[in-house]
């Protein structure tokens, strides 16, 4: 029931605001000075872009795909969008993905952001893991909210974990070139054939591993994650009903619903703030990286280039301005997702997890409370442009100069997070031990009060499967996150620098910092449209340009164009 | 205004000197109803945030916000935070790391500033300086950390006491007191032969308990308080003092103790309540010393008072 | 008496009236002191006098040592701002200035041309001129009020309601700010009933200056008060009697006695405010930003860890920290002369 149990692969369990960065804010991604290497991101599903000779030559870099051949999900990605497993778990029939302890029981550390308190070290849950897998861990549970502080002061100190799982939001200035430097090359160990001997980490997809490449050698094992949208603008069925209302099916008809809606005097606020499905809406692509792309014009842009950046940032400002916002949201104020199931709000936007999340927490609670996912409409009600997310965002990483039991023992643990879904290893690591973390009430799992304050995201961080959604005690709900997403991925492009790891060089790090806080001022009134602008052409001549340059060259020799 | 009438009759106290003309009714009046109106000031919201912290999920939930009239009384809240192992293990840490940063900083600063009391002794301008300076330049997250890390101290209960452990404000104020101690007791003492040490413990010490009170207030307030170094310095999260695991629970976007996240989830209790429920705790341990520290307060008056 | 007098918790300075029987009793053992200035001019060679005030300084070394190893060794990490600095270029962070490239005054001249700098400095004068006048007297004024009740219980139970919104941290002041002054807060929700919409205080980006300053005051002016009180505790009743018999009201006794008192202990406070002059606060900013956004909000210590913390270029965090500290120590000195020219002591003598 925890909100990592059934979906680890929706990112980490933890704050929505968090796993939300991992794809709008920073991006991430390797190649420090080693261009040659880019080319071998040139990914060929996309079908626009032909791998090149150094993306022959790199593909070697990546493990050999061996597909899973266990469970195979009712509902297959379609779209880039997660696969679903609707029906309920054969607790009897779980199959086995290790069959033999890969790890000699050598002790090594991690640490890795948590988000709750984390457990005893020797705990029940710990314990069993570590006699399933081989392993003996020593947990460094950090806060997953100050993570990124405690990664710089660590990277920059002489005593590194041995392994380490760094989130792609926290690859700000200078810590993505950080990556490179102090995490080793797991070519040795998993390259081609060699990752045969783990075959969950073989069984992940290459996509996911090709964001893994640092510097020209692989050194993140990946957390894949759908490249279908996953920030979902959810409304509160059982009161749209009530009321009568129909869902809104394009900018213009939202805003005179919310207006509508919106009841000051009841405490009653149409929205949460909407500024991420605005983006989504109009078609504006996410920061970093991704949102670089080649347009039909053949110009490459960034994403506050885009007309739609002005668009959307507007409309959600108008939102502000109607005062259909909530006011502790406009204050950012404690936790939209508690305002909505308090009927306080009626929409807000957070990722595919909460959709599983708030039905669990409020089915005792509650029983009328509906959640439903609204289809996103384009600017003028039509079909929206959605752009595909990275493949892959969070990493466990290797320190450089760790022994090769270390390494190996490291693996051992990636391999059996990574186990798929339907497997004994997999259900062990999202709910413990059967009797001590979990019962069986009706075929399905739940989790004790021992299993809630012991089994939380620590082993789901390592690695996981390619992604699916499975909720053995609400599948239609897995369901409908998959049907969403399929429908969403129907309208997906993929910018040209989709499904590479890029690190930009350290002289631009901070060039775009200040748009994110920029945005939020400016969709609440804070700053004017001609701030806007004028931090838009501040960055063009403060680095914008040469950026683009960089980008350019880089793509050129990628031979990308789409 | 009973309130206010049984004020005013407890400000007219018999302990009123003979020489102090009785008070004018409307300067009673202003002065009661003034400071009636500070302490209301504190204790409206903090009667809010009580109220909310011991009110039922679907209290909270229908007034959408802090409760000012209490509509049911639970103590679920505090029953929930108290019992999930980590709150009550966290108030032993802040209480053991107060109590023994508070007596470690006293010891060095009341030496400190013993040491420089004296206006003409060797090099005390000097060093008083390369203390002030102290308080105007930071050094930033980085070369501090990695100092604490070389030097072996995180992880340990140390790095939340050494690297904060002097203030220098404190220091500069018990030291403006020891050199208002009247000179002609030390130097007789001193002609007697005494040692500077001795004439700390014997002689400046009694005289300043009144300082030394508010002193080690400062400093036991500063270390109840202080999150930072322990967000920093510690990675066992299960060492965490109180404020940790307390902003923990109210910061935003944050997932409270996973227990208590479970509880607000399933919609058992309210996140509000919650937080709450946590400012009062927060709040328990000074209620229950300030009486003790006020008391200090009066017998450092005494002092002067009686040998005067 | 002279006890009395002695025991000032503020003891710098005896007030007016007390100065005499003070000087009065001064021994012959006092008068041996040297006069400072002969002092620091080498009658006494300086030999003997280490000799002579071994203990003392010895007395101040765990403090020195604590200093030296937590504030000034760090300290020297600021070298970086002369630096494009990137910790993880090299084994650890200390070894990576080694290998960091040197870029001289390019980060102070980044900074001079920085229009989110400039703004951030300006929210910060603005917020100590604020807080100056609208803050710092409010503690003085609150002592002067608790001081006046005579009845102990009273006394007590009054300064005891006042401490408490101290021990609150940040994120609990705000959020209680939020609930009762917000958009959606019980004002907001009282005054909608009544038929007057639109209450926020906590999103107005022009009040937010204001509403800072009353959040200070709410939550530390009562904390505020407690040098104070131990200042006036120590004032002897003798003073006031004195000054009674010869006729002074309530008023003049207090502009007279009790306000001469505090002096040493207001200009001291007032010295190091000032020199901390570009310190106005920084989890409070830093939790509201995004209400008021951050022209509004962004003061230099928020600027600071943005830029340091949250972007991680630390080379020009570190100028604009070196640049700040610089300030603070001119504002320091400066403020002292002044307080020296009033006939006040300030944080050290001349």
């Amino acid at each position: 029931m925890t909100p990592n149990a059934a979906s680890p692969s929706s990112g980490p369990a933890g704050p929505s605001r968090r796993s939300f960065l991992a794809s709008t804010a920073v991006a991430t991604a390797a190649v420090a000075g080693g261009m040659p290497l880019l080319a071998a991101c040139g990914g060929s599903d996309s079908g626009s872009r032909e791998g090149t000779t150094s993306g022959r030559a790199a593909d070697k870099l990546l493990p050999a795909y061996v597909a899973g051949t266990l469970a195979r999900p009712d509902l297959p990605s379609k779209n880039g969008s997660a696969a679903g497993y609707t029906g309920k778990v054969d607790l009897a029939a779980l199959q086995t993905s290790v069959p033999h302890k890969l790890g000699t029981g050598a002790p090594f550390t991690i640490m890795s952001p948590f988000w709750g308190s984390p457990p005893k070290g020797d705990c029940a849950y710990y314990k069993a893991l570590d006699a399933a897998a081989g392993t003996k861990v020593t947990w460094q549970n950090q806060d997953g909210n100050t993570y990124g502080q405690k990664l710089g002061a660590v990277l920059a100190s002489s005593s590194i974990p041995d392994m380490v799982v760094v989130p792609g939001w926290e690859l700000v200035g200078k810590i993505a070139n950080a990556v490179t430097a102090k995490f080793m090359d797991l070519g040795p160990y998993l390259a081609g054939d060699k990752v045969k001997k783990y075959p969950n980490l073989a069984a992940i997809p290459s996509d996911a591993w090709r964001m893994g490449i640092f510097g020209g050698a692989l050194r993140g094992i990946p957390m894949p994650s759908a490249a279908a949208t996953f920030i979902v603008p959810y409304y509160r069925k059982d009161l749209f009903d009530k009321k009568g209302w129909s869902v809104p099916t394009s900018p213009d008809e939202f805003l005179s619903w919310a207006k509508d809606a919106t009841s000051a005097k009841a405490k009653v606020y149409a929205c949460g703030d909407m500024s991420w499905t605005a983006f989504n809406i109009f078609g504006v692509r996410s920061s970093g990286p991704l949102g670089w792309t080649i347009g039909s014009d053949g110009k490459l842009t960034y994403r506050i280039e885009q007309p739609e950046y002005l668009e959307a940032l507007e409309w959600s400002r108008k939102l502000f301005d109607a005062g259909v916002v909530h006011p502790d949201d406009k204050a950012r104020s404690g936790d939209a997702g508690q305002r909505f199931t308090a009927g306080q709000i009626l929409v807000f936007n957070n990722d595919t997890s909460a959709w599983y999340g708030k039905t669990a927490e409020q089915a005792k609670a509650n029983p009328d409370f509906r959640i439903e996912g609204m289809d996103i409409f384009g600017p003028d009600g039509g079909h929206p442009t959605l752009y595909a997310s990275q493949p892959a965002t969070i990493w466990s990483l290797i320190r450089k100069g760790a022994s090769k039991t270390t390494v190996e023992n490291a693996l051992a643990a990636a391999d059996f997070a990574a186990a798929p879904y339907g497997t004994k290893e997999r259900m062990l690591v999202d709910y413990g031990v059967e009797g001590t973390h979990y019962t069986v009430k009706g075929g399905v799992p739940v989790k004790t009060d021992q299993g809630n304050s012991e089994v939380i995201n620590a082993w789901v961080m390592l690695a996981a499967p390619a992604p699916y959604f499975a909720h053995p005690d609400y599948p239609d709900v897995a369901r409908k996150q998959v049907e969403w997403q399929q429908r969403m991925g129907a309208f997906m492009k993929k910018t040209s620098t989709y499904g590479m790891n890029i690190v930009e060089p350290n002289r631009y790090a901070n060039l775009s910092s200040q748009f994110e806080q920029l945005e939020i001022d400016y969709v609440r009134g804070n700053k004017k449209l001609s701030d806007v602008q004028a931090a838009i052409s501040t960055w063009k001549s403060s680095g914008g340009e040469k950026l683009r340059d960089w980008y350019k060259q880089l793509l050129d020799k990628n031979g990308s164009g789409n | 205004m009973s309130l206010n009438t049984q004020l005013v009759r407890s400000l007219r106290a018999p302990a009123r000197p003979t020489w102090e003309e009785p008070p004018g009714k409307a300067g009673l009046t202003a002065k009661g109803g003034l400071l009636v109106l500070c302490c209301l000031g504190v204790l409206g919201p903090l009667w809010i945030v009580i109220v909310t912290s011991l009110s039922p999920k679907p209290v909270i939930d229908r007034v959408g916000g802090l409760v000012v009239i209490p509509q049911g009384i639970t103590f679920v809240n505090y029953r929930e935070l108290l019992s999930g192992g980590q709150v009550s293990r966290a108030i032993t840490v802040s209480v053991g790391v107060t109590l023994a940063g508070t007596l470690f900083s006293m010891t060095v600063s009341v030496l400190a500033a013993y040491g420089l009391s004296r206006r003409d002794s060797l090099g005390h301008r000097f060093l008083l300086m390369a203390m002030m300076a102290t308080m105007f330049f930071g050094a930033g997250l980085i070369p501090t950390y990695l100092l604490v890390q070389s030097l072996g101290l995180t992880d340990t209960y140390l790095s939340l006491i050494l690297p904060s452990a002097v203030s220098v404000f404190n220091i500069l104020v018990l030291r403006a007191f020891f050199m208002g101690i009247s000179p002609e007791l030390t130097e007789s003492a001193r002609i007697d032969g005494a040692s500077d040490v001795r004439i700390l413990l014997t002689i400046v010490l009694p005289l300043s308990r009144a300082v030394l009170a508010v002193i080690s207030l400062f400093y036991a307030v500063g270390y109840w308080s202080a999150w930072f170094n322990a967000s920093i310095y510690l990675t066992d999260q299960r060492m965490m003092p109180l404020q940790n695991v307390l902003i923990q629970l109210v910061q935003k976007n944050t997932e409270a103790p996973t227990g208590l996240q479970q509880a607000v989830r399933t919609g058992q209790l309210s996140a509000l309540g919650l937080q709450m429920a946590v400012m009062v705790l927060a709040l328990v341990p000074v209620a229950v010393a300030s009486p003790f520290v006020q008391r200090h307060f009066k017998k450092g008056m005494l002092t002067g008072a009686v040998k005067g | 008496m002279s006890l009395t007098a002695g025991s000032r918790p503020d003891g710098t300075r005896p007030p007016a009236a007390v100065e005499e029987p003070t000087a009065a009793v001064t021994t012959a053992a006092a008068k041996e002191r040297m006069p400072r200035r002969a002092g620091r001019a080498g009658k006494v060679p300086w030999r003997i006098r280490l000799r002579r005030d071994r203990a003392l300084i010895l007395m101040t070394l765990p403090v020195i040592l604590l200093l030296l190893l937590f504030n000034y060794i760090p300290l020297l990490g600021n070298v970086v701002a002369f630096q494009d600095y990137d910790p993880y270029v090299s084994s650890n962070g200390v070894t990576a200035i080694f290998h960091s490239p040197w870029v001289g005054v390019q980060q102070f001249s980044r900074m001079l041309g920085d229009p989110l700098f400039w703004s951030a400095a300006k929210n910060t004068l603005v917020l100590f001129v604020l807080q100056l006048v609208l803050f710092f007297p409010v503690p003085v004024a609150l002592a002067l009020l608790v001081n006046s009740v005579v009845r102990p219980r009273v006394r007590a139970v009054a300064q005891a309601i006042m401490y408490l919104p101290h021990f609150f941290s940040w994120v609990l002041v705000v959020t209680v700010f939020q609930q009762i002054f917000g958009g959606a807060g019980i004002i907001a929700q009282t005054l909608e009933n009544h038929g007057w919409g639109g209450f926020d205080l906590m999103t107005d980006a022009s009040l937010f200056k204001y509403l800072v300053t009353a959040q200070a005051v709410w939550k530390d002016a009562g904390w505020g008060i407690i040098v104070f009180l131990a200042a006036l505790a120590a004032v002897s009743t003798d003073l006031y009697e004195a000054a009674a018999m010869d006729g002074a009201g309530r008023w003049r006794r207090m502009w007279h006695v009790t306000l001469p008192a505090l002096r040493p202990v207001i200009a001291l406070l007032l010295v190091l405010r000032v020199g901390d002059a570009l310190s106005v606060g920084f989890e409070q900013f830093l939790l509201q930003r995004d209400a008021v956004g951050a022209g509004a909000s962004e003061v230099l210590d928020t600027y600071v860890w943005n830029m340091g913390i949250q972007n991680g270029d630390f080379s020009y965090a570190a100028a604009v920290g070196l640049v700040k500290g610089a300030i603070g120590v001119c504002l320091v000195l400066g403020a002292n002369k002044f307080a020296h020219l009033l006939g006040e002591q300030g944080v050290y003598q001349k």
